[in-house]
């Protein structure tokens, strides 16, 4: 039973297992699921194992047990726009009797269902005598009938209806805050983050060690002798670099405050550094780079096994990296060029990454990340991204 | 053993959501674990307080630690009493007997019982991927050998298994592969007013209203952390209760009192009370 339903959720790309599909076969058989809403449930938590899927299982829920349209990715944009255009429409029904030419009395008294359906006929002849849909839906013509992956039983209409059904409930899909699409959380990245850890001996002796204890007691013959120990604790050392100038990494403030924010309170030994587009003979510990420069020189002094995570753009003209004296800034004289400043770093910190809030797909149009692609392994700025910088910040070599 | 068609309908202090319900019942029914997700505060640990209490069944709560290994949730070899039994001979143990140094850890004690019982493993993001897929299989197997003294214990009733993660990264596959899963999203304003009413059965109706008003407007503030969750509140509308002063019109004025119940971390705390000054309702 429910094959189909079974594969298109696997098509879409919800990670689900023939296992769980048995168990799901498994409860139907017992007789424990009685109706659509029950097995809506049912299945979702038996086979949808992170609440990423479940806007994705909402939809593939509505499309097989309704026939709503199965979107597109690219599509989505277009539907919400439409929906949101509508549901503004609705919250004005005067406006909305005005506009369609009929009298404001006849519309009040059908139901959300009959009203929207009649709205959206109303809506289809309009498009259609008008604008070609351009003027509704954007560009391309789509109409808002023609792009379908929209069903009016979809639709919330104005205040909340309670006691819906669980294809409607599934059309609503409460779960689109989850799925990938939503921003970058503090909460995300610290999961990312939480494997950046270095675990060393600390604080008071107060573990016993079974195995040295009973090693010593026979050494003293039989006489006990118990070992205490200090606890495993975290004491991993992290060093930030910030390109916090120029208008190329504006656009990423916020997601770059919210890694700082949820490093600060992470990291029980962060550094953090400020730059502007790359780094030259010194750092900045202030952000506005003017009165607490760090020399690049004294960097050799840190612990070697400190994790050094630089966060930028990468994006700038290929002099300021490659030529002496390359910075944008007159005041800033540099003995090296600053691929050999980058160079310096890789070597004294073996673990080493730069994040880049560019998408990595933009990267091979940018010269100046390619070359600083040869110098740190270089990873996006999202949570599979950091996840992968992790991994390698915490890998033994 | 425990009747088989007992339901979970919900318990004195714990307001159930009907989707939630139905998907603790599959659970049971299909005796898989059911792992549940969500913002810290917002009643998963409750709601394995709420089936032990609604069944009449025993909790055992195993709080997982970071350097957790699985072995401690499953029996203790107490090798130091023993080497000091040998030494000194002065307690009714058999020493010989290693037998009387094997003490069950939770997850052994739920195999153990007589009684059907409900096991709760609380926050198992912590530990870290092995611990995930080796308690799994444990569950799975429902026995575990004791290496020690070559015994396999076999669970006599098979337990039900809440286990919470606050975290919102993935577990291991094959681990999700052997739970159901639910994510408890953060109960909308109607919901709440409910949950105050059952752990407030005196609340005044201004009050609440007036309440549960600000606390979701105070979760809207901007930078904000941790946002207070439905733990926050209840401990919150408590402080206000007991305070002889609280007017409620204070909190129409924008004064909200014990925000440090609220916010709880100091930078979320002097955001929100900034904000709160500017706040009307």
């Amino acid at each position: 039973m429910f094959t189909k339903f079974f594969y298109i959720l696997k098509q879409v790309g919800i990670p689900v297992s023939p296992t769980s599909f048995l168990r799901l076969q498994k409860a139907l058989a017992m007789g424990l699921i009685t109706s659509i809403d029950d097995f809506y449930t049912a299945a979702r938590s038996i086979l949808v194992k992170s609440e990423r899927y479940f806007d994705l299982y909402d939809q593939v829920f509505a499309h097989y047990f309704e026939g709503a349209e199965l979107k597109d990715p690219e599509e989505f944009e277009l539907s919400e726009i439409a929906r949101t255009m509508l549901e503004e429409w609705l919250k004005d029904p005067k406006g909305l009797a005005e506009a369609l030419g009929v009298d404001e009395k006849t519309i009040s008294k059908l139901s959300p269902e009959e009203l929207l359906k009649y709205f959206l006929d109303r809506l289809k002849e309009q498009t259609e005598e008008h604008h070609g849909g351009s003027k509704w839906i954007g560009t391309g013509g789509t109409s808002p009938v023609g792009h379908s992956g929209y069903h009016p039983g979809g639709m919330r209409v104005g205040g909340v209806s309670r006691n819906k059904s669980a294809v409607k409930v599934a059309m609503d899909r409460r779960y689109r805050d989850y799925s990938h699409e939503g921003p970058l959380t503090q909460a995300q990245m610290g999961e990312a983050l939480k494997r950046l850890r270095n675990m060393i001996p600390d604080g008071p002796k107060d573990v016993v060690n079974v195995d040295k204890t009973i090693y010593q007691t026979m050494k003293n013959a039989g006489e006990i002798e118990i070992v205490f120990e200090r606890r495993l604790k975290d004491r991993l050392k992290v060093i930030l670099a910030i390109d916090n100038g120029g208008w190329s990494m504006e656009p990423y403030v916020i997601v770059i405050q919210t890694l700082f924010n949820y490093a600060r309170a992470q990291f029980k030994e962060l550094k953090t550094f400020f730059f502007h587009n790359t780094i030259y003979d010194r750092l900045w510990e202030d952000p506005p780079r003017l009165s607490k420069p760090f020399s690049v020189d004294e960097l050799i002094r840190l612990d070697p096994q400190t994790r050094f995570i630089i966060l930028g753009d990468a994006s700038m003209a290929p002099y300021e990296l490659m030529a002496t004296d390359g910075s944008i800034h007159i005041e800033e004289r540099s003995s090296q060029p600053s691929y050999k400043r980058l160079q310096f770093i890789a070597e004294t910190f073996p673990h080493a990454v730069w994040l880049n809030p560019v998408m990595a797909a933009e990267w091979p149009y940018t010269r100046t990340i390619g070359a600083i692609r040869e110098i740190f392994p270089m990873y996006e700025l999202t949570i599979d991204g950091l996840e992968q910088a992790v991994t390698h910040l915490m890998s033994k070599n | 053993m425990a009747n088989p068609n007992r339901q979970f309908s919900g318990a004195s202090k714990y307001v159930l959501d009907e989707e939630l319900a139905r998907i603790v019942n599959i659970s049971m029914a299909l005796e898989m674990p059911l792992l549940l997700k969500g913002e810290p505060g917002t009643g998963k640990t409750m709601l394995a307080h709420a089936i032990s209490e609604a069944l009449q069944m025993d909790m055992l709560v195993l709080n997982v630690k970071s350097s957790m290994k699985l072995v401690e949730a499953l029996y203790q070899y107490d090798t130091l009493t023993r080497l000091n039994d040998s030494r000194f001979g002065d307690s009714n143990r058999d020493v010989s007997n290693i037998e009387e140094y094997i003490k069950m850890g939770k997850i052994g004690q739920a195999f153990a019982s007589d009684q059907k019982v409900v096991l709760l493993i609380d926050e198992i993001d912590k530990a870290d991927t092995d611990f995930q897929d080796d308690m799994l299989d444990v569950l799975d197997q429902m026995e575990f050998d004791i290496i020690e003294i070559d015994k396999t214990i076999r669970a006599k009733n098979r337990p039900i298994i809440i286990i919470t993660s606050n975290a919102k990264k993935d577990l291991s596959d094959p681990f999700l592969g052997r739970c159901n899963f639910h994510h408890i999203a953060f109960p909308e304003p109607e919901m709440m007013r409910k949950i105050i009413q059952v752990h407030f059965d005196d609340i005044s109706k201004e009050m609440l209203e007036n309440t549960v008003m600000t606390f979701y407007r105070m979760r809207e503030f901007k930078g904000i952390e941790k946002k207070p969750a439905t733990r926050e509140l209840i401990n919150w509308i408590r402080a206000l209760k007991t305070d002889p002063d609280f007017k409620i019109k204070d909190l129409v004025r924008g004064e909200i009192p014990y925000l440090g119940i609220l916010f709880k971390k100091s930078p979320d705390y002097a955001i929100a009370q900034r904000a709160a000054t500017r706040m009307r309702i």
